[in-house]
């Protein structure tokens, strides 16, 4: 059986089959970049949407306070090109409070831009704003970042550039998808499920008789604390002030608590919502040692050195979300898992500590839409 | 529409199959016609059959707030308000014993992942 064997055709045959043969092996990988490139695209039109859409979200929900839809839309506009030169890592040498200064400086800077942009918001709904500001430039930069390099590597022609974004593609969309779905729960200042540490906090010191008015404020900036009586012992129950968007500067807040108290604190414990691997369970606890906070740098520094100089433990109690739970609306699951985390808790400090000694529990996390 | 289109598409798969197995057996000058024709109308069918309904986007699930009372059992979840906060306490008295009430969570309730993996 041979197609158009022995007729006058078959030679069309040998020629289009030799044709195939030269024209995949030379330019076979021409068409697999080609192909690439057309998926790199579909990927950019959904990053496109989603921070056009998100950027909307962000015009409708400034507009409400006080100034035009013309005016908050131009000023959003320049505002989403900000950046944050990281400090010369050449001379390590007090890189961390360099760092620690720039952000400073920039959380200022978006202080006081959404002050100007919302001027009859409160300072909680303020802190929102300043959240659904972060969210949209994320999904600005996200889209900026994959559309230079595939305008790049189609320029350049470059494969492994194309490769590099197209292999990445998938874990990007992911990443802007977590954000995209997040903006609601910004804009209208729903709790996330990276709130879980804070969470924790309050409802262990409501436990032993705390109240929003027995709440020390700004031990760090934007950060106070509970001092409450568990078994014998003095808890020092510190997290962000809520319920505005914030996760204030909670290393600063245990360092100071540390200069405070330091002599009679025997134990630091940090919860936190911590990145879960897939599969594992959405909300399982875990519990480890270290410092589990997810800044940039000086804030976890602060803890460790806080601790390393003064010799005592320091213990983490983390809830398992994967992203999109933790910058998403807290799911029905994390906040089932605060009653296990209290309880853990409660071990750590029976079996780990001593009537008469004092504590730090640290909450670390977004405060947004989670109350005093 | 669904069950029709892949109807037709067995249809076209079927009879692109017998165009080009009689292609290939055909000695003819027109035989690569025949193949031609019969590789086309199979892409065609399978196109058919393997083409599935544009992926429609779910709503996200909806935001609820519970309420509890301070002193009973009473609880109460309702859909989610502006202004509404975890530990916020809520102006209406408990319609069981009429002490204050409190929120005690904001949240939705996500769909369980479809897939499972036995590893």
């Amino acid at each position: 059986m041979q197609l158009g064997a022995d007729n006058e055709f078959s030679w069309i045959i040998n020629i289009a089959f030799f044709a195939f043969i030269m024209i995949f092996s030379l330019y076979g990988a021409k068409f697999q970049i080609w192909q690439y490139l057309k998926q790199i695209e579909i990927g950019l039109h959904e990053m496109k949407r989603m921070f056009v859409e998100s950027r909307q979200t962000a015009i409708e929900t400034f507009k409400e306070y006080g100034l035009s839809e013309e005016v908050v839309a131009k000023e959003l506009d320049q505002f989403m090109d900000y950046f944050t030169i990281m400090p010369v890592d050449l001379d390590p040498a007090g890189i961390l409070k360099r760092l620690d200064h720039l952000l400073d400086v920039r959380r200022d800077r978006f202080q006081e831009f959404v002050a100007e942009l919302a001027p009859e918001s409160g300072e909680s709904m303020n802190q929102n704003l300043e959240n659904t500001l972060e969210v949209t430039q994320v999904l600005g930069l996200i889209y900026r970042v994959v559309r230079h390099f595939y305008i790049l590597g189609k320029k350049t022609g470059s494969q492994i550039m194309i490769m590099q974004i197209h292999m990445q593609m998938p874990d990007l969309l992911r990443l802007a998808k977590a954000y995209f779905d997040a903006i609601g729960a910004f804009s209208e200042g729903k709790p996330i499920g990276d709130g879980v540490g804070p969470l924790v906090i309050t409802k262990f010191a409501r436990e032993y008789g705390a109240t929003p008015e027995s709440y020390n404020h700004e031990i760090s900036r934007e950060v106070g604390y509970y001092m409450v009586e568990v078994e014998g012992r003095t808890v020092y129950a510190l997290r962000a002030t809520g319920p505005g968007g914030t996760v204030g500067k909670p290393g600063f807040g245990v360092k100071n608590l540390m200069e405070k108290y330091g002599n009679k604190i025997s134990r630091i414990i940090t919860v936190d919502a911590a990145l879960k691997f897939e599969g594992e369970t959405l909300g399982r606890v875990a519990e480890g040692t270290g410092a589990a906070i997810g800044d940039p740098g000086p804030e976890k520094h602060a803890m460790e050195q806080a601790a390393t100089e003064y010799g005592i433990g320091i213990e983490a109690i983390v809830v398992k979300e994967d992203e999109a739970a933790a910058v998403g609306i807290m799911d029905k699951k994390i906040l089932d898992a605060v009653p296990e985390v209290i309880e853990r808790i409660k071990t750590v400090i029976q079996k780990r500590t001593k009537p008469g000694e004092s504590i730090i529990l640290a909450g670390i996390g977004n405060t947004i839409g989670i109350g005093l | 529409m669904g069950m029709i289109s892949k109807l037709i598409g067995i249809v076209f798969a079927a009879a692109g199959f017998i165009l080009l197995f009689f292609g290939m057996n055909d000695t003819s000058g027109l035989s690569f016609v025949y193949s031609l024709l019969g590789l086309i109308t199979m892409s065609f069918g399978f196109a058919l059959l393997t083409a599935g309904k544009p992926k429609e986007e779910k709503p996200p699930p909806p935001t609820v707030t519970e309420i509890r009372c301070n002193d009973c059992d009473f609880k109460e979840i309702r859909d989610f308000k502006k202004g509404d906060y975890v530990l916020k306490p809520v102006e209406d008295a408990c319609p069981k014993c009429q002490t204050g009430m409190t929120i005690e969570g904001v949240y939705i309730i996500r769909e369980e992942p479809k897939e499972t993996y036995n590893v």
